[in-house]
């Protein structure tokens, strides 16, 4: 079902989830609301719970207790299958160390994420072509994960994440496998994308980051949210 | 030391899967090859085994008493190579009651007196009663399967005296039927003398000949009658074992390829996949050859283990094998003799580790020459794509992207695939041959199948004594015919005839009825119809050098028949002769059937119908038609062989699969992460296998038909049998369609595991891994 989701409607809600890993207890009855539009950046100390917080959202972990609503659906309760629909249709997932397959070109790569949800090849390969054009990098869409610079593993990483045109873009660290100069040119891509209308959830060490492109805060800390702070845009 | 121990523990430990699928390769590998290893060696060595136990006789001479005395051939005898001598024994061909057909004895039987069972030269297995020590005593030559309740039975012979049976023994060498005191033979006008020689050099027939010809040199000229040496009995004792041996040994070669190059392919494997866990080690401060041992004790362990085990598993299985093919009227005697031979256990046992260690060397070295650094990147760092036009080729089919992408994993990891590549193909092979070998057994086995349902034997056995009809023979015929159920009747008599030109003995049939084919298939020519035509086995004209439309001349107490051969049967006994009533009685005018065989109506209850012609007269014995055993055990032999190494097979598969998921975790948790769903993920692994499972196909079905046209008409030839065409006729379309299909069988079903371990990864816990 697809739901019309206006600027400001709340399109995440997590109600007191818990997440243990054995006896670890990695999230402890978080709750927290998201708005469409709105980039929130998700910050706390190694091991705090950011990453799992981040998996719950995008359906790549269920809770072990508590609600996952992302869009009127209660991800937690979805099948396998129904998860992975979710993730195709509504998450964009960017990752630390970019995780492309390096067996695929990449336009390859990014193509991929259309033609899992049925998109014949030609149209795939023609929107990945219209998302590298936009990404500045249309000249590398023939070269190999192995041979792409850091920062152009993250646009490629990015590019894929945007393919199917999700309602959510969730990125994991996107800046720190990159040297500076690389990671702010991602920084400005993200702040493009949330300035058109892309809600974004970033978990991220970087104050500069956060500060950079998102409007809020949230910080964690032994699987608990202890602060939430309305960021001011930076110049 | 320790550490390696250690380290090698650990590994161990961690890859639970891994290890167990080495342990159950070589397991399933080495059982398989123990078993093909074991059948070839066994098929001559059970022969040489007892052979020298009863220190036989390489050559059996019969001298004219006439021309030469005892002291003469004792002389002679005393000659540089001879290693021992027996005899000389008197020997008489002697006629002998018909009664004397339940004990397996012809119309006519060899007599020998001996004065015991012992001596320098052959050693008569004495295994019920005792020998015969006076006049009216005998010993009969039968196997230890016999019963032994017949002793205390007299016979009359025609010739005049009466013996009674004191005792069974069982001798290899075949030198006499029955064996009496020295005292009585002389009553039984002993027409040879019997000698026994043991050659020093015996290992050819020129040398056999040129012994012979040594200890007969001096003795006058046409005194040696006829002989008979070992070489032609051995070759007779192993020809069960000899139909057997073509097929395991390709059972046998196939099953030994598999095995290499599947636990080359799993250890090999085990030890590419381990490069990151050997960087560890290094930057541990671990020598370069302690890495080694680490790789080596791991995949040692198991293997080792695995080894022991299928060696165990495989004498196991051999055992009740074995038993069957070495039973039957020629080898019967072995069946309690026959196991696995030390050195096939012996080889397998050093020889699979070896092939182990030496798959997993080569790895090994190769992770041992590289620095730590580059070691621990193999395992993670990005590769510059392989195969990428092959990629992108079928990226650009229309075909599910899961499929596509399936189809395209095999190649970016081509050395890996040839062998498991290598492995579906020698699988398919298998099947192949294996399904037209047994194609041709059940049609082999079905042979005549339908010709008639009932045998009606002419002889009974009540009480300890024998009971014959007390009906005629053609009017036993009538009555049988006129049961209710029957359909048609035909009779079967034999007698012995010799045959001119020849010293063997024939078997002359004659056939009286509606079905003179009976159950024999004919390969080639025609039925005989007329008085004076014959049919024989492909074995019969081997062995006599004729041919069809050749005649023969048949000679029965005085009485001979010219003969011509119109067709050639499908009959391994090179003994029998076919023919009509009028050409059977023409021989022998008194000759009678002993048998009738009983085609029933439709419907017809033959268990009923054996019943009511028992009662038709008490001197009739029944039989049902049973299904032929021999071809059952191949065919159960083959599927069960075909089963092991197809299971060796989808190891492999199973094996490669496993690695390629352990490989490709990260990118499977990707494109989970992107919505590949869980069934995706199962295409996507398992038509990564199928790729190989069609090209597998491809090569193998071929592959296993060159085998069977190579193995089975050399199966054939070792029982001496010509098979006919509707027999070896078996690659029809649809089954050859089948067969395409069983190297895809292969590969799903190896797959499939690790398939759907694969579609329950979770994203979460092998993205945060990485």
């Amino acid at each position: 079902m697809v739901t019309e989701v206006r600027t400001g409607d709340t399109v995440v809600r997590l109600d007191g989830v818990r997440k243990e890993y054995g006896e670890t207890v990695a999230l402890d009855g978080v709750s927290l609301d998201i708005r469409a539009g709105e980039a929130v950046a998700v910050m706390g100390p190694s091991g705090c719970g950011k990453s799992t917080l981040l998996n719950m959202i995008a359906g790549l972990d269920r809770p072990s207790a508590g609600t996952v609503v992302v869009h009127g659906e209660n991800v937690g309760e979805l099948s396998e299958k129904g998860l992975a629909l979710y993730r195709r249709r509504r998450i964009g997932m960017i990752f630390q160390f970019f995780n492309l397959i390096d067996d695929l070109s990449a336009l390859d790569n990014v193509a991929l994420a259309a033609q899992l949800t049925g998109t014949p090849a030609r149209q795939a390969r023609r929107r990945a072509l219209e998302l590298f054009e936009e990404l500045g990098i249309a000249d590398r869409r023939n070269a190999y994960p192995a041979v792409l610079s850091g920062g152009e593993r993250q646009r490629v990483a990015v590019a894929r994440a945007l393919m199917n045109r999700p309602a959510l873009l969730l990125a994991d660290e996107p800046t720190g496998a990159l040297d500076s100069r690389a990671g702010e040119q991602v920084m400005d891509l993200l702040l493009d994308l949330n300035q058109i209308g892309q809600t974004l959830i970033i978990v991220t060490h970087d104050q500069h980051l956060a500060r950079r492109c998102a409007s809020r805060l949230v910080e964690v800390a032994d699987g608990r949210v202890t602060g939430e702070h309305t960021l001011e845009p930076s110049a | 030391m320790r550490a390696v121990w250690k380290a090698a523990r650990a590994a161990v430990r961690r890859r639970r899967l891994q290890t167990l699928v080495i342990w159950l390769v070589t397991l399933v590998s080495t059982g398989s090859m123990v078993v093909a290893l074991g059948l070839v060696d066994a098929a001559s060595a059970p022969f040489d085994h007892v052979f020298g136990r009863q220190r036989g006789p390489h050559v059996v001479a019969g001298i004219d008493p006439g021309k030469v005395t005892d002291a003469q051939l004792r002389d002679a005898s005393r000659k540089s190579g001879v290693e021992a001598v027996a005899g000389p024994f008197r020997q008489a061909t002697v006629d002998v009651p018909r009664s004397m057909a339940d004990l397996g004895l012809g119309g006519e039987v060899t007599v020998v007196g001996r004065s015991g069972p012992g001596g320098a030269v052959d050693r008569v297995d004495l295994w019920a009663g005792r020998w015969p020590t006076r006049p009216g005593e005998m010993v009969l030559n039968r196997q230890s399967d016999w019963t032994g309740d017949d002793i205390g039975k007299k016979f009359h012979l025609p010739s005049g005296p009466t013996l009674t049976i004191v005792g069974f023994a069982f001798d290899l060498s075949d030198t006499a039927d029955v064996w009496v005191a020295p005292d009585q033979i002389a009553a039984l006008h002993p027409n040879t003398t019997q000698m026994l020689y043991r050659f020093r050099d015996a290992s050819s027939q020129s040398a056999l000949s040129a012994g012979l010809a040594r200890v007969t040199e001096r003795l006058p000229k046409g005194s040696l009658r006829g002989s008979q040496n070992y070489l032609t009995l051995k070759h007779r004792i192993g020809s069960n074992a000899r139909a057997y041996a073509p097929y395991l040994m390709a059972f046998g070669i196939l099953g030994i390829l598999v095995a290499v190059l599947i636990v080359a392919n799993v250890v090999g494997g085990a030890v590419v996949s381990g490069f990151r866990h050997i960087g560890i080690l290094k930057a541990l401060g671990f020598t370069p050859g302690q890495v080694l041992g680490v790789y080596l004790v791991m995949v040692s362990v198991p293997a080792v283990l695995g080894c022991a085990l299928g060696t165990l598993t495989g004498n196991l299985l051999a055992k009740p094998f074995f038993q069957f093919v070495f039973t039957g009227p020629d080898s019967g005697m072995l069946h309690d003799r026959v196991g696995i031979a030390p050195w096939v256990n012996g080889l397998v046992l050093s020889g699979m580790p070896l092939v182990c260690v030496l798959a997993a060397l080569g790895p090994s070295v190769r992770a041992q020459r590289l620095s730590a650094a580059r070691a621990i990147s193999a395992g993670s760092a990005p590769r510059a794509g392989r195969a990428l036009g092959i990629q992108r080729t079928l990226a650009g089919l229309r075909l599910p992207r899961s499929v596509s992408l399936g189809a395209g994993l095999p190649f970016a990891r081509p050395a890996r695939s040839a062998l498991t590549l290598a492995a579906v193909v020698l699988g398919v092979t298998t099947v192949t041959f294996a399904t037209g070998l047994a194609t041709t057994m059940t049609l082999f086995g079905d042979r005549g199948k339908g010709a008639y349902d009932v045998t009606v034997y002419a002889s009974n056995y009540a009480h300890g004594k024998q009971v014959l009809p007390v009906h005629g023979d053609t009017e036993l015929q009538s009555l049988l015919g006129s049961l209710p159920g029957a359909e048609r009747v035909t009779a079967r008599g034999d007698e012995d005839a010799r045959l001119e030109g020849s010293a063997q003995r024939v078997i002359f049939e004659g056939r009286r009825g509606p079905d003179l084919p009976l159950d024999d298939v004919l390969v080639r020519g025609r039925w005989m119809h007329r008085p004076g035509e014959v049919v024989v086995g492909s074995a019969f004209l081997r062995r006599n050098g004729v041919d069809i439309g050749d005649h023969l001349r048949l000679r029965k107490s005085g009485r001979e028949e010219e003969v011509t051969v119109v067709g050639e049967l499908m009959q391994d006994n090179d003994r029998v002769v076919a023919g009509t009533w009028p050409t059977f009685t023409a021989l022998v005018p008194d000759g009678k059937a002993f048998a009738y065989h009983v085609k029933l109506r439709k419907g017809a209850d033959g268990t009923a119908y054996a019943r009511a012609a028992r009662a038709v007269d008490k001197g009739l014995s029944t039989q049902l038609t049973g299904p032929s055993s021999g071809a059952r055990t191949i065919i159960d032999s083959a599927t069960a062989l075909t089963l092991m190494l197809a299971l060796v097979a989808s190891l492999g598969v199973f094996n490669t699969a496993v690695l390629n998921t352990h490989d490709r975790r990260r990118d499977l948790g990707m494109l989970k992460s992107i919505g590949m769903t869980p069934r995706q993920v199962t295409v996507m692994t398992v038509t990564s296998m199928a790729v190989l499972g069609v090209i597998g196909s491809v090569l193998g079905v071929p592959l296993g038909i060159a085998a069977y046209e190579v193995v089975v008409p050399r199966m054939a030839a070792g029982i001496d049998i010509t098979l006919p065409s509707y027999m070896t006729d078996v690659w029809h379309a649809p089954r050859l369609a089948g067969l395409a299909l069983a190297g895809l069988v292969i590969a799903v079903v190896g797959a499939l595991v690790p398939a759907r371990r694969a579609a329950r990864l979770t994203v979460a816990e092998v993205l945060h891994n990485e």
